[in-house]
């Protein structure tokens, strides 16, 4: 008996330090991919490079945020990447009418984003009554949805990409908060007066889209940890009879976090307009939905529901975002990311499934 | 008394018929309003294009559906496929570019393929049952490895310079048939004056597919094989207990369902005398879609081949109808995603009814 006992001491001081480990693993394969890119790839360390990766990481930053909320309770959205497209079809279409009927630019913005933010919080919400309501597995509810946003998106845009919107919008979605020059000084949001963004020796920092989805990342980090909200949702993802019992409305619940991430994936939309200036559907070949799911399982939640953080699987999409800038870097052929990304979501469930967590 | 009561039961029943049965009556009205509404839509030629270019579907959605009756899923199969061709079509030209005949070349290019390409199954299976990764992560892992592994081998160019017999195969009838002459001949295309009519009947390609499928069929259906797939599905501890080996059974079902995504590769790249990485990407969705029309259910241990292969008639009728009718194949995404949904709904209606 005393023996016994003893051993259970000696495995919770074990576990105490695998505790620290489990469902973090991701910031370790960070550190040793860091560590490893840094002596292979040239200009890997880079200030700029790094503003790169987070730059071109936003949108799936945010369609894994979206995606954190729905796997923490169990479920899945698979429309994201579709509500995206579509958001960013719709805003870019009522921008070309507008723009072409000469209204005044802060309008026709403010219009066309709030218009397509409420129609990706429709699809989002359409799913949630899916799955509320009528008790559709959360995977048959957004494939049906995303089915519906991608035919949609396609006949807004008539499968061509919407040009034709003010040039300003991608001049906004790529500026950075400050530019620097030696003789210059610094300047907030544009460059310097005659100079072009594009010129060498001029010191960018922070771009846009990091404050962008800065803010987005608060807003649901406070959700998820310090409301009554994200309380529920994990416990939802935990048990779900439970949470019945406890007096959790479950049906609201569902449609409130399927139009969350709904929402957010709009926001993302919203974004890719800014950034590229012409709306795009999307297409099958990216797959923003797996990627951003693959970002949250490397960032250690559980698709069984339960367990995940919003900030480990923003940590989740940056290590895949770093794979990919570390591999070009080293000279290694682009196809080796989808091999990389594959493995990496393999070795994150298993070192979970052998340092299972305990409490 | 007792005969209304048996009047509101005959009713259930005839609804839970319907119910049960909705897949079929939607196919037989879906192909009743595109003959009525489409012009020779209706006709021996179109009826053949889909049992021709619905190949790669049919094929991976009987992958799917095994996958899907023990409860898990494949997401990896459409790479699979993309994979199958790349590796079947390199392997020819190599073979035929080190002075090897032609028909050679294929055979063994054919054997390669179907071999070593059901290893990408063999290793989901060992990871999903032995280290309990569960299927949607290892599968989805599993298609960007096929993926990466595709693109490594094309190095960025399709495969070109295929023997010309690897077009005869892939695309040739079982039955030519001169009208004018009453002339048949077998499997080779006669040589004719330009303009003379040819009926040729069976595609080469799906023979091969629908054999394989009914082998499948057969298995599922009449072996201890299926047996054992639908008792995992059902309750895997119950089975577990029952004495079946889940592990590895679990290992056979995805080397199964990654053997028959390559046989839809190999197909592929005879058809279209190329090899693509990303053949089967527009097919994985689709594929899943036609299961659960088909009356699968996603929780496990429900599901038919020919309730998915109808499932696949729907999609494919769908889509070549409203091709037909000049709409864009952008509604066919709208409905395909309405069609998903109201299968689910009127699969719980039936369920529920039942019990």
């Amino acid at each position: 008996m005393a023996t016994h006992l003893m051993s259970l001491d000696q495995n919770t001081g074990k576990q105490k330090i695998a505790n620290i480990f489990t469902g973090n693993w991701v910031y370790i394969f960070m550190f040793l991919a860091i560590t490893v890119f840094s002596f292979t790839g040239r200009g890997f360390l880079n200030l700029g490079n790094i503003q790169n990766i987070i730059h071109l990481s936003t949108i799936l930053i945010i369609l894994a945020v979206a995606e954190t909320f729905v796997i923490v309770t169990g479920g899945i959205d698979l429309s994201v990447g579709m509500i995206l497209g579509l958001t960013s079809v719709t805003a870019a279409k009522i921008m070309q009418l507008m723009y072409a009927a000469q209204y005044p630019l802060p309008f026709l913005i403010g219009c066309a984003v709030l218009a397509s933010l409420v129609l990706s919080v429709a699809i989002g919400s359409l799913s949630g009554l899916l799955v509320a309501y009528y008790n559709l597995p959360p995977f048959i509810a957004t494939l049906g949805m995303w089915g519906v946003a991608n035919g949609l998106a396609l006949k807004i845009s008539d499968g061509y990409p919407i040009s034709f919107i003010p040039p300003q919008l991608a001049e906004i979605g790529n500026s950075f908060l400050l530019y620097h020059r030696p003789d210059k000084g610094l300047s907030f949001l544009f460059p310097p007066e005659g100079l072009s963004r594009q010129s060498a020796d001029l010191f960018k920092l922070i771009p846009i889209s990091c404050i962008y989805f800065g803010l987005i990342l608060v807003v649901t980090i406070y959700l998820f940890n310090m409301t009554r909200f994200g309380r529920h949702i994990v416990a939802m993802g935990g048990n779900v009879e439970a949470a019945k019992r406890a007096g959790i409305n479950l049906k609201n619940r569902y449609i409130k976090i399927y139009a969350l991430a709904g929402l957010l994936a709009g926001f993302a939309g919203v974004f890719d307009l800014f950034q590229v200036g012409v709306g795009n559907f999307t297409r099958f070949s990216a797959m923003y939905e797996l990627f951003a799911i693959a970002g949250v399982v490397i960032g250690g939640a559980s698709l069984m529901g339960g367990r995940g953080k919003v900030i480990n699987s923003v940590a989740g999409v940056l290590l895949i975002g770093m794979l990919e800038s570390g591999l070009l870097a080293s000279g290694v052929e682009p196809y080796f990311r989808f091999i990389a990304v594959g493995v990496l979501m393999i070795l994150a469930v298993i070192m979970d499934n052998i340092f299972p967590d305990r409490n | 008394m007792e005969n209304g009561l048996a009047k509101t039961g005959s009713g259930k029943s005839l609804l839970n018929a319907i119910g049960r049965n909705w897949a079929i009556i939607f196919l037989v009205l879906e192909v009743l309003f595109f003959s009525l509404v489409a012009k020779r839509f209706f006709s021996f030629p179109i009826f053949q294009i889909i049992l021709l270019y619905g190949v790669p579907l049919f094929l991976l959605a009987v992958a799917q559906t095994m996958v899907i009756i023990t409860g898990g899923i494949d997401l990896s199969i459409g790479f699979v496929l993309g994979l199958a061709s790349v590796v079947c079509s390199k392997t020819i030209v190599v073979l035929t570019g080190a002075g090897i005949s032609p028909e050679a070349a294929i055979a063994v290019g054919i054997v390669f393929t179907l071999v070593s390409c059901s290893i990408p199954g063999v290793i989901n299976g060992i990871f999903i049952s032995y280290f309990k990764v569960p299927p949607l992560i290892q599968t989805f892992a599993m298609f960007g490895i096929a993926h990466g592994v595709a693109e490594l081998i094309l190095g960025g160019v399709w495969v070109k310079n295929m023997p010309h017999l690897a077009n005869k195969i892939g695309n040739s009838y079982l039955l030519y048939f001169l009208p004018d002459t009453n002339h048949i001949s077998l499997l080779v295309k006669p040589v004719v004056e330009r303009g003379t009519e040819i009926v040729s009947l069976i595609p080469n390609v799906t023979i091969a597919a629908f054999v394989v499928i009914a082998f499948f069929n057969f298995k599922l259906n009449h072996t201890r094989f299926g047996r054992y797939t639908y008792a995992i599905g059902g309750n895997a501890a119950s089975a577990l207990r029952a004495g079946v080996k889940n592990n590895l059974h679990l290992i056979k079902v995805y080397t199964a369902s990654a053997f028959l995504s390559s046989v839809g590769g190999v197909l592929y790249s005879l058809m279209f005398v190329t090899g693509k990485g990303d053949a089967g990407t527009s097919f994985l969705l689709d594929a899943i879609v036609a299961v659960v029309i088909g009356g699968a259910s996603l929780m496990g241990g429900k599901g038919t081949i020919r309730g998915s292969m109808i499932g696949c008639f729907i999609l494919i009728v769908l889509e070549n109808g409203l091709r037909m009718l000049g709409v864009s194949t952008f509604d066919k995404y709208i409905a395909v995603g309405v069609i998903l949904v109201i299968a689910v709904l009127i699969d719980k209606a039936t369920v529920k009814e039942d019990t």
